[in-house]
C-alpha cells in the first residue's frame, strides 16, 4: 500500500571480511511507490549496501526487513520469493541463454498458470525483447541487456526493485531511455532503489535521495532539493556538479 | 581393413561418453575437475553386483536370462538400486568433503587435490570390501550377431549402445527443456546471479551430483556387463573420460557423448593399426592435442 514502509534497515553493518566492514551502520526506510536514489562517491559502499540487501554480502550486525518480515538471514534466492528483485551492475543476464530462457528462469518461481502471462506482460513492456525471444542474450546490445535484466527482475512482480548502476557502460542516449523506462515502471507502482553515479539523471527521476559516504548515510532528502543544494553537491557529489548548480 | 574395430570403438565409446557427461556437468557447475568421478563408475558396478546378487539369492528366476541377453531381471532392477546408491554416495562425499571446502571458499586446486584423496579412499574401500579379484554379472556366453558389412555385436553390446543413445538424448532434453535444466545452465554461467534470480544453487548442485553419479553408475554397469568388474575399472577409464569431456567442450552433453565415441573409436583403431600396447596412450594424445589446438573443445565456447 502506498506510503507504507516496504524495506528498512536498522544499524546495518556488512562487508566481505569480518574485520573490514564496508557498510558501517546504515538506517534507512523506503516507502511503497517511492523511487529512491543512493548517491555517493566511489567506494562509499552504495553497491555493497544493495548487495547486502539482496543477500550477496554477509551481514555482520543489524537487521533488514521487507514488508515487515525480517530478511536479515534469508538467502538470496529466498528473498526473490519474498518480493525483492535485484539487478546487478554487470553480468546481470545469462548471456548463453536465450531471451525467453532468461525470463523463464525468473518465472519458474511463479505458479504455473502465471508464468506465460507475466512473460507476455514483459514482452508488452519491452517490445524489443519480443521480436526475437530465441536470440541468445549475449548477442543483445548494452541497452537491450539492461532492459532484459530489468524485465527478468519484474517478471515476479516484486514489492521492490533494486538496481545497481543501470547506466554503467551505456551511451548517454540509451541512459535517457533506460531512466525514462525506470520512471514509467515506478509510476506504474513498483518501488525502486537506484544506485547511480550519473547524479543528474538519477535525481531527475527520483523522489528522494540518500547520500552515502564511507559506509554511512550523511544526508538524505527530497531529490529536487538535493539537486539544488550546493553544499551537499560540493561535499558528496563532486565539485563539478557544485559549480554547475552554482552557475544556474 | 577389418571394420570390426569400428563397432568395438562405438561400444567402448558409449561407456566413455556416459562417464564424460558426468564429468562435464560437475566441471561446468562446480568448477573443478573431479578425479573421484571414476570411482563412482566402480562403485556403481559393485553396487549393482551386490544388489543383483541379493535379488538372485531371493529368487533364482530373476537370474534367468532375458531374451537374447546374458542377464536376467535381477540386473535391470539392481541397476535402479545402484543408481540410487551411487547418487547417495556422491551426495555423501559432497557433504563430507567438497561442500565443506566450498563453504570455506577453498581454491580450485584444493578441490582437485581433495578429489584425488576421495578417489584413493573410495578405491581402497572397494578393494577392502570386495577384494581386487575380477567379478562378473553373469557367466553366460553370448554369440555375436552378424550386423552386415563385416560387423558383429552381441545383444548386450547393442543394448549398451541403445542405452547410451537414449540417455544422452534424455539428458540433453532435461538441460534444454526443463526448469531444472535451465537452472543448471544458469548456475554454470553465473552462480551469484542465479541466486539473485531465485534459483536455489544448493539444490542445483545436489541435482548435478545425482545426475553425474547416476550416469557413472550406468557406465560402470555397462563396463561390468561387457568386460568385467574390478576396483580399478574407474581409474582405468579416468583419462579417456577427461579426454572426452574436454574434447567435447566443457558443459556440452552431446559434445561429451560424441567425443566419447571419438575417443573409443581412436582407441579401437589404434589397437588394430598400431598395437594394443598403445591403446592407453591415445586418450592422452587426444587430451594434449585438444588442449593445445582448441582448448574450448569441439562444442564449447571460448572463455
Amino acid at each position: 500500500m502506498k506510503g507504507q514502509v516496504v524495506l528498512s534497515t536498522t544499524a546495518l553493518v556488512a562487508g566481505y571480511e569480518r574485520d573490514l566492514p564496508i557498510v558501517c551502520g546504515v538506517d534507512f526506510a523506503v516507502k511503497a511507490g517511492e523511487l529512491v536514489v543512493l548517491l555517493g562517491p566511489n567506494g562509499a559502499g552504495k553497491s555493497t549496501l544493495v548487495k547486502t540487501i539482496a543477500g550477496l554480502v554477509p551481514v555482520h550486525s543489524g537487521s533488514m526487513s521487507l514488508d515487515g518480515r525480517d530478511i536479515t538471514a534469508v538467502p538470496a534466492h529466498e528473498k526473490v520469493r519474498h518480493g525483492l528483485a535485484f539487478v546487478p551492475q554487470t553480468e546481470n543476464i545469462f548471456a548463453t541463454l536465450t531471451i525467453e530462457e532468461n525470463l523463464l528462469l525468473a518465472a519458474d518461481i511463479l505458479p504455473h498458470g502465471n508464468r506465460r502471462r507475466r512473460i507476455a506482460a514483459m514482452y508488452e513492456m519491452f517490445p524489443d525483447l519480443a521480436t526475437r525471444p530465441s536470440l541468445r542474450a549475449g548477442q543483445l546490445s548494452g541497452g537491450q541487456r539492461q532492459m532484459l535484466a530489468v524485465a527478468r527482475a519484474l517478471v515476479v512482480e516484486p514489492a521492490i526493485l533494486i538496481l545497481d548502476e543501470p547506466s554503467a557502460g551505456l551511451s548517454p542516449r540509451i541512459v535517457l531511455d533506460v531512466f525514462a523506462r525506470l520512471k514509467a515502471i515506478n509510476t506504474a507502482g513498483v518501488t525502486i532503489i537506484l544506485v547511480e553515479q550519473n547524479v543528474k539523471a538519477a535525481l531527475a527521476i527520483a523522489d528522494r535521495a540518500i547520500i552515502l559516504v564511507e559506509g554511512l548515510i550523511r544526508h538524505e532528502g527530497l531529490a529536487a532539493s538535493l539537486a539544488d543544494d550546493p553544499i551537499v553537491a560540493e561535499l558528496y557529489l563532486g565539485a563539478r556538479h557544485s559549480e554547475k548548480v552554482a552557475a544556474r | 581393413m577389418n571394420p570390426q574395430p569400428l563397432m568395438d570403438g562405438l561400444i567402448s565409446g558409449s561407456m566413455i561418453g556416459l562417464g564424460a557427461i558426468g564429468i562435464t556437468l560437475t566441471y561446468s557447475i562446480l568448477r573443478f575437475a573431479n578425479f573421484a568421478h571414476g570411482e563412482f563408475i566402480s562403485w556403481g558396478a559393485y553396487f549393482a553386483l551386490a544388489v543383483s546378487g541379493a535379488l538372485g539369492a531371493l529368487s533364482a528366476t530373476l537370474m534367468a536370462p532375458l531374451g537374447p541377453f546374458s542377464f536376467g531381471w535381477s540386473l535391470p532392477l539392481a541397476a535402479v538400486g545402484a543408481i540410487a546408491l551411487t547418487a547417495a554416495l556422491a551426495l555423501l562425499v559432497d557433504a563430507l568433503l567438497f561442500g565443506r571446502l566450498r563453504a570455506r571458499r577453498g581454491s580450485i586446486i584444493i578441490l582437485v587435490m581433495a578429489s584425488f584423496g576421495a578417489a584413493l579412499t573410495l578405491r581402497s574401500l572397494l578393494e577392502f570390501i570386495f577384494t581386487s579379484q575380477p567379478a562378473y554379472f553373469t557367466n553366460a556366453l553370448q554369440i555375436a550377431l552378424r550386423l552386415g558389412g563385416g560387423l558383429r555385436a552381441t545383444p548386450d553390446q547393442l543394448l549398451s549402445l541403445g542405452v547410451g543413445a537414449v540417455l544422452v538424448v534424455a539428458i540433453h532434453l532435461l538441460l534444454t527443456r526443463t526448469a531444472i535444466g535451465r537452472s543448471m545452465r544458469a548456475v554454470s554461467e553465473n552462480q551469484q546471479l542465479a541466486g539473485v534470480v531465485g534459483i536455489d544453487v544448493r539444490k542445483v548442485i545436489r541435482t548435478v551430483w545425482i545426475l553425474g553419479a547416476g550416469l557413472a553408475s550406468i557406465a560402470g554397469i555397462i563396463a561390468g556387463l561387457l568386460v568385467q568388474i574390478r576396483p580399478q575399472m574407474g581409474l582405468d577409464l579416468l583419462l579417456p573420460l577427461f579426454a572426452a569431456a574436454i574434447l567435447g567442450g566443457i558443459g556440452s552433453v552431446p559434445g561429451a557423448m560424441i567425443a566419447g565415441l571419438i575417443v573409443g573409436l581412436a582407441e579401437a583403431l589404434t589397437v588394430q593399426l598400431i598395437g594394443a600396447e598403445w591403446r592407453a596412450a591415445v586418450a592422452f594424445v587426444i587430451l594434449v592435442a585438444i588442449l593445445l589446438l582448441r582448448p574450448q573443445g569441439l562444442f564449447g565456447r571460448p572463455q
